[in-house]
């Protein structure tokens, strides 16, 4: 059986692993847009505090996943899938079109962008890849070899914004939260939680707004604006709004796709041959699972399902998760 | 010996189980947690030995 994996996050990675476990004979390709290898994405929130991070994030190279029988194809855009003839098209233009009895689509999620912020796209970073990272890492050494430290906006008071505001300011940077709800992380934690995460981050030199009502940025010189009532000036901005699943290919292909590419309790996306999981698979409950316990499961089962193993339906574990904001312990259980 | 402890990395759910150790990592079975290495990391999501708790 010929099986291709587009996408190297862990849902890729793990079910690539998992599945090559169950079978010596399968053919086993995986193709990313990656180069730098498979990454640890809960890390990028610690991407500055840490000096070493773009050596020790990575979980395990490319080559290293070659070495277990996997063929990973990186550097690559899959740009089309062709249902009836069960290929896949790669920007890489020596190569013919690869066929699959399996695709599996682990191809995860971006940063969501406010449609207001979108005209202003030069104008921020995001903090979603490993390429972000080193991006953000590069302008922020640049600045401090000016002897100061840059001053950050961070436009979302969710996880990632809570983590990201954290761990710049630990670093020594001065940091400014917008939030446009009245309480932090509102999503996952209880009130209570949301006020004690309000306060760590304060003591830790957070400056924290709360109820922020972002219309847009602006550029003057060197530095970047955000306008809300007023403007403030920063040396950077980063918007941190959430995530947007990657299902641009799977529409493409007109397969069925919601928030997430669409999936039974199988896996199985409209089309048979085609399974979803990860941050892209949206459940018949609505749901996708964007955490990396259930994303282990998920990938565990799919390959169990795929080589004969499992027959019932996947069930979500029990999980939770944790925000990696310097010195905040909730005192209650986040909601997932 | 039947007084092993699990502990769990609290960012993604990964268990260290001290009967099992973690042979990927190259931590021998039986290992208990005060012996893994300070620069150990979770092999799920690669991060430190801090970030785990006593599972009980």
């Amino acid at each position: 059986m010929r099986i291709i994996i587009i996408g190297s996050g862990i849902a890729g990675v793990s079910f690539a692993e998992k599945c090559r476990s169950y079978s010596t004979d399968d053919e086993i390709t995986l193709i990313t847009g990656e180069n730098s290898g498979y990454y640890s994405r809960p890390l990028l929130s610690r991407g500055f505090s840490k000096d070493d991070i773009e050596q020790t994030i990575i979980l395990k190279t490319f080559d290293k996943l070659r070495a277990n029988n996997i063929n990973v194809i990186s550097g690559v855009k899959i740009t089309a899938i062709n249902r009836t003839d069960k290929t896949v098209t790669s920007s890489s233009q020596d190569d013919s079109p690869l066929h699959y009895d399996k695709l599996i689509l682990a191809t995860g999620s971006a940063a969501f962008i406010p449609p207001l912020f979108r005209p202003y796209n030069e104008l921020f970073f995001c903090l979603n890849s490993l390429t972000d990272l080193k991006a953000l890492r590069k302008f922020r050494s640049e600045i401090t070899r000016q002897n100061r430290p840059p001053a950050w906006a961070i436009i979302g008071g969710g996880l990632i914004g809570c983590e990201v505001a954290s761990d710049l300011a630990v670093s020594g940077d001065p940091v400014t939260l917008f939030h446009a709800m009245d309480r932090l992380m509102e999503r996952q934690l209880v009130t209570e939680d949301s006020a004690l995460l309000l306060e760590v981050l304060q003591k830790s030199g957070v400056k924290v707004l709360l109820n922020q009502n972002v219309k847009g940025f602006s550029k003057q010189e060197n530095k970047v604006c955000v306008d809300t009532n007023v403007t403030i000036e920063f040396d950077a901005l980063i918007v941190s709004c959430g995530f947007k699943p990657r299902t641009e290919l799977a529409e493409l292909a007109n397969l069925e796709v919601g928030r997430g590419i669409k999936v039974n309790q199988s896996m199985q996306t409209s089309d048979e041959s085609i399974y979803a999981l990860g941050d892209v698979a949206e459940f018949p409950n609505g749901k996708l699972y964007a955490f990396i316990l259930p994303i282990r499961n998920q990938a565990h089962w799919l390959a169990g399902f795929i080589a004969g193993q499992e027959s019932a339906n996947w069930t979500p574990p029990v999980f939770t998760t944790k925000a990696k904001v310097h010195g905040f312990e909730a005192a209650h259980p986040y909601n997932v | 010996m039947s007084d092993y402890k699990k502990y769990v990395c609290e960012v993604c759910g990964h268990i260290y189980d001290e009967a099992d150790g973690d042979e990927d990592t190259g931590i021998a079975p039986g290992t208990r947690w005060e012996d893994v290495p300070d620069d150990w990391r979770c092999p799920e999501c690669g991060v430190e030995k801090s970030e785990y708790i006593l599972l009980d």
